[in-house]
């Protein structure tokens, strides 16, 4: 047998990797099955945006975690034999892929960001290596070839009429043992960097979680949104995850980016590649941010963002 | 009392990796250092074991060149640990390093609990733990802020794309660890005197007695270029004034 598989824990997501699967499986003349949580009307809007086949997984208890579906999941795999298999990177998602990569003995490609296919009807996947100083190509030998696909990497696939498909339910997961006790929604962030024309970037050279105001200021001077670096969200939770770039968060495409006490490390740096203008304020000369900015500041950041508000404000 | 295992890797530290003029990566000068959040894995190891006594061991498998990796890791509190070293141990693929972590593991350790780190600082493939819990047939839970041990159970709270899930899963288990679930220790010189004492078991690809062949092939690194030609200003009134005005030239503020 063979097919392209596409599986993502949130919704969203599954209609990007619909994108995702329908050319990879028009490029290799084959059949695009989803695997989709959810009832009769889910799986038919996943086949009129584009899949052919949908496996549909029956809902679980409340207690019971996502992941549960591994071993269903990983099962239907390996009868099915696809030939592709491609999960969203959500963080669910990035367990679910491995667990399942490892249960039918085959590779991954974690977080691809780009992939072609060559003239065997290989898949040829780049990623970031080292912090994204630097980019792998990678295929895979065993099958099926997966991947997991970063959100927001593909437009959602749209409504066509007249599309047919079938629809298989699969039967309800055994538990696993583990239990959800407890889900805890998150504090909602201000606003979407991502859509963001400017950006003004906390870093670890603000102090006090009350200097932030000073750094918002500036923001709202500049009419933008701020932004941080992980040590700000992760380790002293003065923002929230969603206001956080680099590798382990988003990537940013700002026409200006402002990075206040920001040291530009690589894993941060990989974020804003795709920003138009990079400025920077750091005390320390040598930071290895001003070898990826346009216009840096050298100075003390407390002297220079007032400074940079006011003038601005002219 | 749990037996606690921690999994490390000795990585070539990000910082020093300098593409040359043909794009290539040059790891000529590099440096090499234990993974950043492997740090604080082997934390929090050492932290339960202070809260709920048991032992633990530190397992990584490399190439021999990662002895240094060994003492640096065992300076950090476990009691000892396991050097899976062979030649060809030379950049292994995630499907590869937990298939030997699971074989070493599953057939010589007793453990509880397995920690890892949420990602490699050089892969970040995000994979080996994962995989090794499937390998050895246990729950994984994965992206852990926060962890206690009740009753043969682990409690963890994981971060999930929506915010924050409380897991309860009964041992053995995995877990892969965030790095704001502690503070690494900084090891003193005693500590590092210390970790030199601290038995440490070697296992070679002989030992292991099977193949592991590798199934995310390479097919090129070139390096990533992030061109800038960058101006630099001082702190100085008139420099402020300049640095706003070249911002200002570029086009990219619409107010103001
Ligand atoms: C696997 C992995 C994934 C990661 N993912 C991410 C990610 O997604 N996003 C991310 O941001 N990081 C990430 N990191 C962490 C990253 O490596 C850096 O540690 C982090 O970006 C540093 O944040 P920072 O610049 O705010 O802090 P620091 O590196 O501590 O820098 C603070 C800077 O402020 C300057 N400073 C101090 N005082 C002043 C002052 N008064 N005025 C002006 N400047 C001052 C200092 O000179 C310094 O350069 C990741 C790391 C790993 C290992
Ligand atoms: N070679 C290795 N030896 C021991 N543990 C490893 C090795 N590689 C990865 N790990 C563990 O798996 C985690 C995730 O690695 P990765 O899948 O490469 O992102 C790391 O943080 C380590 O805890």
């Amino acid at each position: 047998m063979s097919g392209v598989w596409i599986y993502a824990d949130k919704y969203e997501q599954g209609v990007e990797l619909l994108t995702a699967g329908r050319g990879v499986a028009d490029m290799l003349g084959m059949k695009l099955t989803a695997l989709v949580s959810g009832d009769n009307n889910i799986a038919q809007d996943f086949i009129a945006r584009g899949a052919d086949e949908v496996l549909l997984l029956p809902p679980l208890t409340e207690s019971q975690p996502v992941q549960d579906y591994v071993p269903l999941m990983a099962d239907e795999a390996r009868d099915a034999d696809p030939d592709v298999f491609l999960i969203a990177a959500s963080l669910k998602g990035k367990e679910m892929a491995a667990r399942i990569a490892a249960r039918l003995d085959t590779a991954l490609c974690s977080e691809c960001s780009a992939m072609n296919i060559d003239e065997k009807g290989k898949l040829q996947m780049e990623r970031l290596m080292y912090g994204g100083a630097a980019i792998q190509t990678v295929s895979i030998s065993s099958r099926p070839q997966m991947a997991t696909i970063p959100p927001r990497s593909y437009e959602a696939a749209p409504v066509q009429s007249d599309r047919q498909g079938n629809i298989k339910t699969l039967e309800s997961p055994e538990p696993s043992g583990m239990q959800v006790m407890e889900r805890k929604g998150k504090a909602q962030a201000s606003g979407d960097i991502t859509a963001a024309r400017i950006i003004v970037c906390a870093g670890r050279g603000i102090e006090n979680q009350e200097d932030l105001a000073m750094v918002r200021e500036l923001a709202e001077v500049l009419g933008g949104e701020v932004a941080c670096t992980r040590p700000i969200s992760e380790e002293k939770h003065w923002m929230t995850e969603e206001s956080c770039i680099g590798l382990s968060a988003k990537e940013v495409k700002p026409a200006l980016y402002l990075g206040i006490g920001v040291s530009g490390q690589i894993q941060h740096v990989v974020g804003i590649r795709e920003a138009g203008i990079i400025c920077a304020v750091n005390s320390d000369e040598n930071a290895p941010i001003f070898e990826s900015a346009d216009y840096g500041i050298t100075g003390d950041l407390y002297q220079i963002v007032p400074a940079l508000i006011e003038e601005f404000k002219k | 009392m749990p037996n606690i295992i921690c999994c490390f890797k000795w990585v070539v530290d990000e910082a020093y990796i300098k593409p040359s003029s043909s794009g290539k990566i040059d790891l000529e000068w590099a440096e090499y250092k234990l993974s950043d959040y492997d740090r604080n894995a082997i934390e929090e190891a050492v932290q339960l074991q202070e809260k709920y006594g048991g032992s633990v061991t530190a397992v990584t498998v490399a190439s021999s060149d990662a002895t240094k990796g060994i003492k640096d890791a065992l300076s950090r509190g476990p009691e000892k640990a396991y050097f899976i070293n062979d030649d060809q141990f030379e950049n292994l693929e995630p499907s590869q390093t937990s298939a030997i972590l699971a074989k070493v593991i599953g057939d010589q350790i007793d453990y509880d609990l397995i920690i890892c780190g949420e990602g490699s600082s050089d892969m970040y493939s995000q994979q080996v733990g994962p995989r090794l819990a499937e390998k050895l047939g246990i729950p994984c839970i994965a992206f852990v802020n926060q962890l206690t041990i009740e009753d043969n159970r682990i409690i963890a709270e994981r971060k999930t794309d929506d915010g924050l899930e409380v897991i309860s899963a009964p041992l053995p288990a995995l877990v892969t660890v965030l790095p704001d679930i502690n503070s690494p220790r900084v090891p003193g010189l005693k500590d590092t005197l210390a970790a030199s004492k601290k038995p440490v078991i070697e296992i070679d690809l002989e030992d292991l007695g099977s193949e592991y062949e590798r199934l995310l092939i390479d097919e090129g690194l070139r390096a990533a270029s992030m061109e800038r030609n960058c101006s630099r200003f001082g702190a100085g009134p008139e420099d402020i004034k300049a640095f706003v005005e070249a911002v200002r030239k570029t086009g990219v503020i619409d107010r103001g």
